[in-house]
């Protein structure tokens, strides 16, 4: 069941603040308040009070002048006033300053305190969403800027490489020349892939709805193996995986996963090239509803200076190895959406651990 | 026609590879050197400022890079004594198509000139006739 809608009555008469709580406490959360400083201190306490009824004769201030003096502190709750037919000059004149959203005519009737709540109610609704739309819509416009920059470098970049090794050819004498111009050529088109993938991913993350499933990390912990074998072999990494899971893991796999899989390719890709023993492990758990995971390497590191900087879009702060700067701004995100929490400690040289929570659902 | 030394910073191997190509074709280059950091290359200026240069060097900056941007590199080069300056052109190449980083990485005196991605041995001739 939602919670219930919270609403301040504010009048001088303690016998209109019982009835008006006995009639609507039921359907409603009613808080009242018989003058305007204890009124304020209320709001203060509950912010979230989304329609506020107030009495326009009352000994301290009148109702029109309370409400011009919260809607500054308290912009979002619906004021509404209540008031005889004497002071209609002074409510026209407040609904035309816009102080208050309507008002209700004394002696009032329980139906018609409803009818006002129910539609302050809607216009309040409509106007947090308008609120949250906008916010939304001012992160997607900035991040569409971001975009619109990064493509020129990101994508133009890997391809004008291309195009100049192709006009290069035609200068080479040797196969070796030749060969290397190849290999440095697939490189700049695996960029351009990772980048058009991570691209995937971002939309994906911000887009897509979490489908909540119970997760067996041991299968998890399989497929991941699996897929960085190739890197084991190839480039002589050892890597490791344990599992301690002893109750259920319910969160989006999809998500998960990715969070992981940028973790693992990130410690895979930057490692020192000259060590003997170069390995990376994950170690997985689920205790007490909470999932945690280690992903270490014995790395290049993260410098400290960059430490702030890393889960920022676009940022790299390293050219060894291909990068979109994309991949852990991609985790961070997916975290934020699965409430969950990431932790980095790393030492130049020596090697980087991410720490990852994530509650259970 | 005289020769030049050249240096080349690009953090793209590839493009090293391309300018390095491109460069040894025009039969004006002495030498080249790249560097996928700009740090090492200012770091090899330094030191081979100490000796006298006996040609001139033209310096292939790629502007967009991790750590030491192109900015970054020219704001430290500013700082060089002038004699070792002024051994140096140094011209932007880029792939941006940003007109925030061009107009800026213009804007430095030492730049001479803005090349677009990818170089190519006609436009360095162009660039060493001037």
């Amino acid at each position: 069941m939602p919670e219930k809608i919270k609403i301040l009555y504010v009048d001088d008469e303690q016998n209109n603040l019982i009835g008006f709580k006995a009639s609507f406490r039921i359907d409603y959360a009613i808080f009242i308040a018989n003058n305007t400083t204890e009124a304020k201190k209320i709001l203060e306490q509950h912010p979230d009070i989304r329609i506020i009824f107030c009495d326009q004769r009352m000994p301290d201030k009148t109702g029109v002048e309370f409400f011009e003096e919260i809607r500054l502190d308290h912009p979002h709750p619906i004021r509404i006033l209540l008031t005889g037919y004497t002071d209609i000059e002074s409510v026209i004149d407040a609904i035309n300053r816009g102080n208050i959203y309507r008002y209700v005519k004394k002696p009032w009737g329980n139906e018609d305190i409803r009818a006002a709540i129910e539609e302050s109610n809607k216009f309040y609704l409509a106007n947090s969403m308008l609120a949250i739309k906008n916010t939304e819509l001012q992160k997607a416009y900035t991040e569409l800027d971001k975009f619109a920059y990064s493509v020129s470098h990101d994508i133009r970049g890997p391809l004008s490489g291309i195009l100049g090794a192709i006009r290069v050819v035609k200068h080479l004498d040797t196969i070796e020349d030749m060969k290397e111009m190849l290999f440095l050529m697939e490189n700049s088109v695996k960029k351009l892939d990772t980048f058009i993938l991570s691209v995937h991913d971002y939309y994906n993350i911000q887009r897509g709805d979490l489908k909540i499933s119970e997760i067996d990390l041991n299968t998890i912990a399989a497929d991941l193996g699996d897929m960085y074998s190739m890197y084991t072999n190839a480039k002589n990494v050892s890597f490791s995986a344990t599992v301690n899971q002893n109750e259920g893991f319910r969160s989006d796999e999809i998500s998960v996963k990715l969070v992981l899989n940028n973790l693992l390719s990130n410690a895979f890709k930057y490692q020192r090239k000259d060590s003997p023993n170069k390995s990376v492990s994950l170690e997985m758990e689920v205790d007490k509803g909470i999932a945690t995971f280690y992903v270490k390497d014995n790395g290049i590191g993260i410098d400290d200076k960059y430490r702030s900087e890393i889960f920022n879009l676009f940022f790299r702060a390293t050219s060894q190895e291909a990068g979109s700067g994309f991949g852990l701004y991609n985790v961070k995100d997916a975290l934020l959406k699965l409430n969950g929490n990431i932790e980095v400690n790393s030492v130049v040289g020596e090697g980087t651990i991410f720490k990852v929570t994530i509650p259970s659902k | 026609m005289s020769k030049y030394n050249f240096i080349v910073i690009d953090d793209s191997a590839l493009d090293c590879f391309i300018a390095e190509k491109m460069i040894v074709h025009t039969g004006l280059c002495e030498t080249v050197r790249c560097f996928t950091q700009a740090s090492d290359a200012l770091e090899y200026i330094q030191a081979s400022s100490l000796e006298a240069a006996t040609l001139p060097t033209v310096v292939i900056l790629d502007v967009l890079m991790p750590m030491m941007s192109g900015f970054a590199f020219v704001e430290a080069f500013e700082d060089l004594p002038e004699d070792v300056k002024e051994r140096y052109t140094i011209v932007a190449l880029t792939s941006s198509m940003n007109k925030t980083d061009m107009e800026k990485i213009v804007s430095y005196q030492v730049v001479k000139k803005l090349l677009d991605k990818p170089i190519t041995s006609e436009t360095i001739i162009t660039l060493l006739e001037r």
